[in-house]
C-alpha cells in the first residue's frame, strides 16, 4: 500500500511537474507530447541555435504571461489599455481593434509566442532570426557593439546577443515603437521598453525560453514571462506566412464579419 | 507531511497550473471553442490564402434547405506541414467538416487546432493542428 501510495505521489509529482512547465498550454490536449526530459539525449552543439525551433504551446496564439500575472499599470499605459479591444482573453469580443487584422506587423515580443516556428541562422557577426509568422526577420548583433542610446523606433526594434558560457545566448532589444499591443489580450508599451530573453539550449533538441520585459513607462514592476520550451525541428522549413491586406480583406468581409455579433439596438 | 497529504497538496497545484492559465488562452471570442460540431457537405470553394485559409460547404440543414456555411482555418503553411496542398479540396468534394460554430448562429466556423480536421468520403482525413 505505502508503495502504491509513493507511486501516486510521484506520478503526482511528475504531473505537477510537467503542468507547471507548460504553464501556457490551457487546452488539454495541447500539452507537448515530448516534455524536456526525454528530448535527445546527444549533445547540444556548443554556441549554435541553428535549426528551425517550434514554440511549444498551447495550439494557438498565446499572451507571454497570463493577463492575472501581469504587473499594475502605469495611467499611461491604464488610458492606452482601456482603448484595447482584443479578440481573445478576459476581455474578448468578436470584431475589436487589434492592430493585426489590419494585418499591421506582429511586432516583437509578441511574435515570439504565435504558434509558427522560427530559424536561427548563424553568421560573421550577428545570428539571424526569421519567423514564418509575417516571413519576418532580425538581426541579433554579436559583434560586441552596445544597443543605441537613442534608436528610431521600429516595429523590430534593435537586437545584440552574448552567450554566458556554451548554451545560454542573452538577448537584449529596444528601439521598439509603441503601435503594437505584447499579445492577444492586449497590454501596450513604450517606446522605452526592453526586452532580455535567455535561450537556453539544455540539450540538442532543447531551448529553454525566458523573456523579461522592462518598461517603467507602462508597468511599475519587470513583466516576467513563465518559461517556456521550443524544440528542434530538424525537417521542417519555414513557410511564408505574410498578412496579406487583399487576402484578410476579402477573409473579414466573407469570415469575420458574418461571425461578429451585430451590436445590440440602442 | 505524509503521503496522503502530500497527494492532496500536489493535486492542488496540478488543478492550479492546469486550470489557471486557461485565461491566457481563449480562442477567438466569435467561436464557440467549447462546442465542436461537425457538419457534411459538398465543397463549393477551397481558398488558399494568407494568413487564413477557407472553405465554403453547401450543407443541408434540418429542414433540407441548402446553407453554404463559410469555414476558417490555418495558414497555407500550417496546413503544408499537415500534408495538404492547395488541391487537396476541390469544389463538389463531398467532406465532413469538424469546426467550432460562430457564437452568433451564422454559417460560419473555425477548423483548426487539435480539434479541427476534415473527413473525406473515402475515409481519408486532413488535420489542421500546430506541432
Amino acid at each position: 500500500m505505502q508503495n502504491r501510495a509513493h507511486s501516486a505521489l510521484k506520478y503526482l509529482l511528475a504531473l505537477s511537474t510537467a503542468a507547471l512547465t507548460f504553464p501556457a498550454a490551457a487546452h488539454p490536449q495541447a500539452v507537448p507530447q515530448q516534455t524536456a526530459a526525454k528530448s535527445a539525449s546527444s549533445p547540444a552543439p556548443k554556441r549554435d541555435l541553428t535549426g528551425v525551433w517550434q514554440y511549444q504551446g498551447g495550439g494557438g496564439a498565446e499572451s507571454m504571461t497570463a493577463d492575472k500575472d501581469m504587473p499594475p499599470m502605469t495611467p499611461w499605459a491604464k488610458a492606452r489599455f482601456d482603448e484595447e479591444k482584443p479578440g481573445y482573453g478576459p476581455r474578448g469580443a468578436a470584431g475589436g481593434n487589434d492592430p493585426i487584422l489590419q494585418c499591421d506587423p506582429i511586432g516583437f515580443p509578441r511574435i515570439m509566442f504565435m504558434p509558427t516556428p522560427h530559424e536561427f541562422v548563424h553568421a560573421p557577426g550577428r545570428v539571424l532570426q526569421f519567423w514564418e509568422r509575417e516571413h519576418e526577420w532580425r538581426p541579433i548583433w554579436t559583434d560586441g557593439r552596445p544597443l543605441p542610446a537613442d534608436p528610431d523606433p521600429t516595429w523590430y526594434g534593435y537586437a545584440i546577443g552574448h552567450w554566458e558560457g556554451d548554451d545560454i545566448f542573452v538577448v537584449e532589444s529596444t528601439g521598439f515603437n509603441e503601435k503594437t499591443w505584447l499579445g492577444p489580450t492586449g497590454f501596450p508599451h513604450s517606446e522605452g521598453m526592453r526586452v532580455t530573453e535567455r535561450y537556453h539550449r539544455m540539450d540538442h533538441d532543447t531551448i529553454l525560453y525566458d523573456m523579461t520585459v522592462s518598461d517603467p513607462m507602462a508597468y511599475t514592476k519587470s513583466i516576467v514571462a513563465p518559461q517556456r520550451i521550443m524544440k528542434l525541428k530538424p525537417h521542417e522549413e519555414i513557410e511564408e506566412q505574410p498578412c496579406v491586406w487583399s487576402q484578410e480583406n476579402e477573409f473579414a468581409q466573407r469570415i469575420r464579419n458574418p461571425a461578429t455579433p451585430k451590436p445590440a439596438k440602442q | 507531511m505524509n503521503v496522503k497529504m502530500a497527494g492532496s497538496v500536489l493535486l492542488i497545484v496540478c488543478f492550479l497550473a492546469v486550470c489557471g492559465p486557461m485565461w491566457a488562452h481563449h480562442g477567438n471570442s466569435a467561436y464557440d471553442e467549447a462546442h465542436w460540431i461537425t457538419i457534411s457537405g459538398a465543397v463549393t470553394e477551397f481558398v488558399w490564402a494568407n494568413p487564413h485559409c477557407q472553405i465554403f460547404l453547401d450543407v443541408k440543414d434540418d429542414k433540407g434547405a441548402v446553407v453554404n456555411w463559410a469555414i476558417e482555418s490555418q495558414s497555407p503553411g500550417i496546413l503544408r506541414r499537415n500534408n495538404w496542398t492547395r488541391t487537396s479540396v476541390k469544389p463538389g468534394d463531398q467532406i465532413a467538416v469538424t469546426l467550432a460554430p460562430a457564437k452568433n448562429g451564422a454559417p460560419v466556423g473555425f477548423s483548426g487546432n487539435q480539434m479541427g480536421k476534415i473527413v473525406f468520403a473515402d475515409g481519408r482525413v486532413l488535420k489542421m493542428d500546430i506541432r
